[in-house]
């Protein structure tokens, strides 16, 4: 099949935009929207009476801006970085971020062992089941009007503390999946990405005054483009050297947050973010038949029952951990239920260097079907989390 | 009573303020530009939202609520640009050397270029006043001229005016 037609790809943004619009209207995020229409125009499109909407029948031909969308998406992960924030909390931001990534990553374990995957698999399961949406969460936080009061701080924290950790967890992923089989060869390799990443840090903390001055540029147009360029160009060469492009593009994110140039780049880049987000999504769903996520449906609905529970407990203590009264912690385990980008990132990452089947195929039909249930449900939980507060036995109507 | 300000990673910044008068006053500063007002009921009630501003709005806004904004009779601050002329506001102290001249002695346009619109006294408004008009102290002088003509003027009608 041939690339695609300036036709084609009209059709699918103007899909995207009114999927959009209605995910709005009705009050829910537009990352659910997005990977629906994806799926409706990609190769494994439905038939409608009689009529099969497919536009893109090679998701590979919009591969590039996926990954694009991917390496600004942890780029703004490490530009939201503030480390001398986190230090100013530090106790409090530690030990809730803590418990929830302590609580949460070992249960998305677990569930994948419960569901009868072999541990790769499951090591992928735990960070696609561990990781809320900093999209949906921002989004919600100042739709509810909850973004002045003290339980945004907290959320906010821990959404970045689980920010940080996904890099993290993403380099090592990245090795284990590339990797050796034998546990020796495996601990090496995870061992050389833990020292390049280590490297990559010390540069990225030492180097703002350089990326200040390669990113000086005065015209707004140029100076995008500059910092695309580089941000593609550092994960490029993080994904030659196995460290991984999402963990290096982060670094390159962290070294330009601690510039005075953050809140220019924040204005000037934000739109090329959504959009090729936009497109990252519609590619995951381009990729994934409808067929295997009806398969996944039971184990989808397992997964479901056992995190989003999960969160609202592991986010209620951690919430505690800001001297949060108890409605505004249970707010946090609520504001922390959405799955999102980050999920369908990791399963994306399974998908492209798996050699399974199970990573190839299993794993990211099941990631889309949880992340289609959970951002939906999540939105509704944080929604209605103060209703849900009353209807606790135990809640203290106070 | 300090402002208070937090950072919101991928949000923004807060910044926050208790109100002598009880309760507390937030201002979300979105990446984006937006400012939204918060209010806080006092005991620790959900905030509920004022008003969204824009970057623009909230300058204008801030400065009203600075008292930096919008005083008239004040001529350093009070400039209405018209083309390359502006419109400017004077004061005409007890001791102006133009205090008790009429308009057509003190030559205003002969002298400096500017010409005077209007002479502002009280509550009453004297449009294009004649040469045989008075002026006086307290009055307010409204003038048209260029940056340059404005400054000489500046200077004939409080002499001491380093304007």
């Amino acid at each position: 099949m041939a690339g695609l037609t300036l036709l084609d790809v009209g059709l699918v943004l103007l899909a995207l935009a009114a999927a959009g619009l209605l995910a709005r209207r009705v009050g829910q995020s537009v990352i659910p929207a997005y990977l629906l229409v994806g799926m409706l125009v990609g190769p494994h499109a439905p038939t409608l009476w009689g009529f099969r909407p497919t536009l893109v029948a090679d998701p590979e031909t919009v591969a590039v801006f996926a990954d694009l969308g991917v390496v600004l998406l942890l780029f703004f992960v490490g530009l939201e970085l503030s480390l001398d924030a986190l230090f100013e909390k530090g106790r409090q931001v530690l030990a809730g971020g803590a418990i929830d990534v302590g609580v949460s990553l070992p249960l998305g374990f677990a569930v994948g062992v419960l569901l009868g995957f072999d541990w790769v698999a499951s090591l992928v399961l735990a960070g696609v089941l561990f990781n809320s949406s900093t999209v949906i969460v921002a989004k919600l936080l100042l739709e509810l009007d909850w973004i002045a009061n003290p339980e945004s701080e907290a959320i906010l924290s821990v959404v970045v503390v689980e920010d940080v950790a996904t890099a993290g967890y993403l380099a090592v992923l990245s090795a284990v999946l590339l990797g050796a089989t034998d546990v020796v060869a495996l601990a090496v390799d995870v061992a050389v990405v833990v020292a390049l990443v280590a490297a990559g840090a010390v540069v990225a903390l030492r180097g703002t005054r350089v990326v200040e001055r390669v990113l000086d540029v005065e015209s707004g147009e140029l100076f995008v483009l500059l910092a695309l360029g580089v941000a593609a160009t550092v994960a490029g060469l993080g994904a030659r050297s196995g460290v991984g492009a999402a963990v290096a593009a982060f670094l390159f994110g962290a070294a330009v947050g601690r510039t005075t140039l953050t809140d220019r780049v924040e204005g000037l880049l934000s739109p090329s973010r959504d959009l090729f987000a936009a497109l990252f999504f519609a590619a995951v769903g381009l990729a994934t038949d409808p067929a295997l996520i009806t398969a996944e449906a039971w184990a989808v609905a397992v997964a479901v029952a056992v995190t989003i529970p999960g969160q609202f407990v592991s986010g209620y203590y951690a919430g505690r951990q800001f001297d949060l009264e108890p409605r505004r912690a249970f707010r946090v385990g609520a504001a922390l239920a959405p799955r999102g980008e980050f999920a369908l990132v990791i399963a994306a990452l399974a998908a492209s260097v798996g050699t399974t089947p199970v990573l190839t195929e299993r794993v990211p039909a099941f990631t889309v079907g949880y992340v289609l249930a959970t951002s939906v449900l999540g939105t509704l939980v944080m929604r209605h989390s103060d209703r849900l507060w009353a209807a606790l036995p135990w809640a203290d109507a106070a | 009573m300090p402002v208070r300000e937090t950072d919101l990673p991928n949000v923004g910044r807060k910044y926050e303020l208790d109100l002598a008068t009880g309760g507390r006053l937030s201002v979300v500063i979105g990446h984006d530009g937006t400012r939204t007002l918060y209010r806080q009921p006092e005991g620790g009630g959900d905030a509920e939202r004022v008003a969204e501003l824009t970057g623009e709005e909230a300058r204008q806004f801030g400065a009203v609520l600075g008292g930096a904004y919008f005083q008239p009779a004040e001529s350093e601050t009070a400039d209405v640009p018209v083309g390359d002329a502006r419109i400017e506001w004077f004061d005409v102290d007890a001791d102006s050397p133009l205090a008790g001249n009429s308009v057509g002695d003190s030559a205003i346009r002969a002298e400096t270029g500017a010409t005077l619109l209007a002479i502002q006294r009280g509550a009453d408004t004297i449009a294009n006043p004649g040469a045989g008009e008075v002026i006086e102290a307290g009055d307010v002088l409204v003038t048209l001229g260029t940056r340059e003509e404005q400054r000489e003027l500046a200077q004939r009608v409080n002499k001491d005016s380093d304007a």
